[in-house]
């Protein structure tokens, strides 16, 4: 699919949230401020806070899973709401206030201009390197990037960024198998379908309020989960293919 | 085996047997689980009943004590059921993650439509015109 124009353009902003009532009024009301013209959903992934009632007197439209299904799944469910919605992009971004609507406007502007099915936010892009990020996260961000560069002969810098646009030629791809995070083996499996994925330089701030989802033992589970998940994805799109060649 | 063990072990196949015909009747197993429970009690009844089973299988495994022949075929047998019952667990979940997901959806559009009636979430997503 080639670039889009402006004017007949659908996007959904989808803003997946897990017990995020000290950050989730501020990012809603910035979304909001940055792309005005585009449809925002916040995904409430089974909350136990008070992120629901803050997202109803915004007047935001929710997705409630009446149980944390986590990250994956919530995104998921989005791009289900982007399907039924007939929408011809999803945005997303973290509802921790880590990443700054203020950038949208751009990332949005540079996913129009080329021809990519995917275009990630990235905080390394622009450096060429992890320095500044703690070292856990530089190993576990030099360990994907290799494997990606290993499995889809492509450099991407930042494959955990959960910012990212997606055109809806991907949706249905991303629907019809099972996901973790989104990173790595998303970006494995799309790009092993014959799908592009670009990076665009994008700065981000710390987490100042709510719990990481990285905790210590996931220091450990994450890395052999999401390295598991390529492999299969890997296999999953050649079966694909297979299948959609016969 | 013993007597007295023979005993024991038929006593406690007819207990478990008792147990996991009791739990399909009351619908608090799948039958397709009892099955399998039915089958392993009884193959486990007959061959520590039988001596000369025992011996058999024994050799037929490579192991020199019957003791050890039975240890690795419980083993495999409670490997083999953990991972279809976390394989079964799974499918459930998905299932139960599924039906979540088409619930948010179908709730969100539900709200929607009765918030600004035919019409489509992009033009409810934002009802304040913010």
């Amino acid at each position: 699919m080639g670039p889009m124009t402006g004017n007949d353009r659908r996007i959904l902003i989808a803003i997946p949230a897990y017990n995020e009532a000290g950050t989730i009024a501020a990012v809603v009301d910035r979304v909001r401020s940055s792309l005005p013209d585009c449809d925002l959903l916040v995904v409430n992934d089974g909350s136990g806070d008070a992120t629901e009632q803050i997202l109803k007197e915004r007047r935001v439209t929710i997705a409630t899973h009446l149980c944390n299904l986590g990250y994956g799944r919530a995104i998921q469910t989005a791009i289900m709401c982007a399907i039924k919605g007939g929408y011809d992009a999803l945005i997303t971004l973290d509802a921790d206030g880590q990443h700054k609507p203020e950038q949208l406007q751009d990332l949005l502007h540079e996913f129009e201009a080329s021809p990519c099915d995917v275009l990630i936010g990235s905080r390394y892009i622009a450096s060429g390197n992890y320095r500044g990020a703690p070292l856990g996260r530089r190993v576990g961000m030099q360990l994907f990037s290799f494997l990606v560069r290993l499995f889809a002969g492509q450099r991407v810098y930042d494959t955990s960024s959960g910012l990212k646009i997606m055109r809806r030629t991907v949706f249905d791809p991303l629907t019809h198998w099972h996901f973790v995070d989104f990173h790595s083996e998303v970006i494995v499996y799309l790009m092993r379908l014959g799908y592009r994925v670009q990076e665009f330089p994008v700065t981000m701030g710390e987490r100042t309020q709510g719990r990481s989802m990285y905790t210590l033992i996931n220091h450990f589970k994450y890395p052999l989960k999401t390295s598991m998940l390529v492999v299969l994805g890997i296999i999953q799109a050649g079966l694909t293919r297979r299948r959609q060649q016969s | 085996m013993t007597l007295q063990g023979m005993i024991v072990v038929n006593l406690f196949g007819l207990v478990l047997l008792f147990w996991v015909f009791n739990l399909v009747r009351r619908g608090r197993l799948y039958v397709g689980y009892g099955v399998i429970f039915v089958i392993a009690i009884l193959a486990s009844v007959v061959l520590l009943s039988v001596p000369w089973l025992l011996t058999f299988v024994t050799h037929l495994i490579g192991a020199i004590f019957p003791v050890s022949a039975l240890t690795l075929l419980a083993l495999c047998f409670l490997v083999l059921m953990l991972l279809y019952t976390l394989s079964q667990l799974t499918i459930v979940s998905n299932r139960l993650a599924k039906l979540v997901q088409e619930l948010a959806i179908e709730r969100t559009q539900l709200e929607a439509r009765q918030s600004a009636p035919a019409t489509h979430l992009r033009e409810t997503a934002r009802p304040d015109g913010v």
